[in-house]
């Protein structure tokens, strides 16, 4: 449909349409522990493409988390590279952390502003821009409450609002919403679905939730266990603007199911059981790219 | 229900006991009791301490023991009015004050910036924190006759001793205190290109604010300590020269009116400290119950 593929292209940003926006090359970062250096991540090999909802899966401690925070510039790598294309000249990444980076001693505006506080000086529409956020998520009520008497979602909108303050070219997303319960954790997908569609920007979120990344990514990333490695790609067929109900959906299941059988295989190591369910009405690896 | 009698073994059971669970207090009583649980808390709060005053002063009266020694309320009143008639309680407290005000000022700012520096440059902590802790053990009083060899017989050797005994308290309170500041808040700090000074401003500094005001509670009851303890063996001014002085002269009641309201001074100090606490760090009281963080 050509109103569909019209939305699916980035609103915005001078870098043409799928062109790369983040290339890795060889990444690899290790740790120094008292038992030696540890390989925490990689070699990875990666292209995340301008606009693009990118998802990486993976089992704990497979590197996922490091890797966001090389993009953030927290950490550095130990080998290969990084690059990113800039396309404009404000900040080039905000993130979202897990639940407990909101500052407790911050009102929820306060948290909010809090990027535009820091750095180069105030912006000149930092009021204004505040203003935007809070409202779009939901946060105008609760602006001089304090953390503390806000719920898990709340706050974690506050941390989605005070990374978007910013306009990041990239949003880093570290398992934004795993300590939430269930059905809060799907309230707040389908918020971040609609809000990405009206803002997109190019994302990069790291999940345990396989069908969370099915819902939100463009492509999904499957990684190993440590030192991460790229294990599998997934493109996600779905078009958009994509709804909630797209949970419900026979090939929303199959991609999840064909995912999680890489993911179990090639992670966790376990040997993965033909499914004897004829029902699942996608052939395996219908959405698997092969690398 | 047709599910139920489709099983006979259910129905064949024995009937049982049945345990319920339902209110035992009504809600009105359960009101009623909560509030009559808080007027008992607060008659203890206040009814014990006054009562054991009544009883001090019946036992007096009743001639149970020397009132020399252990004088009646009602007579350390009396030596209060005394002492303030001639106003050497008035002289006493004001130089005492200063001193304490004066002392803990100067060592709780230098123990800050010193706790700061130390918390966030690691080498410089590396560099000093054994002295430090070596000088910390020390017992501050022990240090008077080298300071008044130093500074001559004046007020400089009570404040620097009382600053000490400060200084020490609030440095390694706010080194520790820094250098636990969680790595949640600071990748934030840093993700959002904050400079040094804005992390200190944004995330340090209020991370670390409720457990430098503990220290500072600590360290105002420990200078009252120590001020009471220099006035004891130096100097000719102060409560603690008040009460000294009264114990050489025989005063017993003055020297009672010494020491409760030393005692008094102090609780009011630490309120102070506690109440400017709660002042700066508002988020740690509104709603915070449900919160660990």
């Amino acid at each position: 449909m050509a109103t569909l593929d019209e939305l699916d292209a980035p609103s915005s940003g001078t870098l043409a349409a799928g062109s790369a926006k983040i290339t890795v090359s060889g990444l690899e970062r290790h740790f120094e522990t008292p038992d030696g250096l540890l390989q925490a991540l990689g070699p990875l090999d990666l292209e995340v493409r301008d606009g693009e909802f990118l998802c990486i899966v993976g089992p704990s401690g497979c590197g996922k988390s490091t890797f966001l925070r090389i993009a953030a510039g927290l950490l550095d790598p130990t080998g290969g590279e990084m690059s990113v294309e800039r396309g404009s000249s404000g900040p080039l990444s905000a993130m979202v952390f897990q639940d407990y980076s909101i500052f407790p001693w911050k009102t929820v505006e306060q948290n909010v502003r809090f990027g535009l506080e820091v750095g180069n000086g105030v912006p000149r529409d930092a009021d204004d821009r505040t203003g935007y956020w809070l409202d779009r998520l939901g946060l105008t009520p609760f602006r001089r409450s304090y953390p503390s008497e806000l719920s898990g979602g709340m706050r974690q909108r506050v941390s989605i609002a005070r990374a978007l303050v910013v306009e990041p070219e990239i949003l880093l997303m570290d398992e934004p919403f795993a300590a939430l319960d269930a059905q809060l954790r799907m309230l707040m997908q389908d918020e971040l679905l609609a809000l990405w569609q009206e803002h997109r920007r190019t994302v990069v979120f790291i999940t345990h939730n396989l069908d969370e990344a099915v819902l939100l990514g463009d492509r999904v990333i499957v990684m190993s266990r440590r030192p991460g490695r790229i294990v599998g790609e997934f493109d996600v067929p779905f078009a958009r603007p994509r709804t909630a109900d797209l949970r419900g959906s026979g090939e929303f299941a199959a991609l999840e199911q064909e995912i999680w059988a890489n993911l179990r295989s090639e992670a966790y190591g376990a040997a993965v059981p033909e499914p004897e369910r004829p029902a699942a009405p996608a052939a395996r690896g219908l959405f698997r790219r092969s690398r | 229900m047709t599910t139920t009698n489709d099983r006979p073994a259910v129905s064949a059971a024995p009937p049982r006991d049945r345990i319920v669970f339902a209110p035992r207090v009504s809600l009105a009583d359960r009101h009623r009791r909560n509030k009559r649980g808080r007027r008992i808390d607060n008659a203890l709060r206040f009814g014990v301490p006054i009562g054991l005053l009544v009883v001090w002063q019946l036992a007096a009266m009743l001639d149970l023991f020397d009132r020399r020694f252990f004088p009646a309320p009602v007579d350390v009143v009396d030596s209060l009015g005394a002492a303030v008639s001639t106003g050497a309680l008035q002289d006493a407290a004001l130089v005492s004050t200063y001193r304490l005000v004066v002392g803990f000022v100067v060592g709780a700012v230098v123990g800050l910036v010193m706790g700061f520096l130390l918390g966030r440059v690691r080498r410089l902590n590396v560099a000093l924190d054994p002295i430090i802790s070596a000088l910390y053990t020390v017992p501050k009083l022990a240090m008077l006759p080298i300071l008044l060899l130093i500074f001559g017989l004046s007020d400089l050797p009570i404040l620097v001793l009382i600053a000490a005994s400060v200084f020490f308290i609030v440095v390694i309170s706010t080194t520790a205190a820094v250098t636990a500041v969680q790595k949640n808040y600071m990748e934030p700090a840093q993700c959002f290109g904050a400079t040094r000074l804005q992390t200190l401003r944004h995330v340090i500094l209020p991370a670390s604010l409720p457990s430098i005001f503990v220290s500072l509670r600590l360290a105002a009851g420990n200078a009252v300590l120590v001020l009471i303890g220099i006035e004891f063996v130096q100097g000719a001014a102060g409560m603690g020269y008040l009460i000294w002085n009264s114990w050489q002269l025989f005063d017993v009641g003055r020297m009672y009116v010494g020491v409760v309201l030393v005692a008094i001074f102090g609780v009011l100090f630490q309120a102070l400290i506690t109440g400017l606490g709660r002042l700066l760090t508002p988020w740690t009281r509104r709603g915070g119950a449900g919160a660990g963080h």
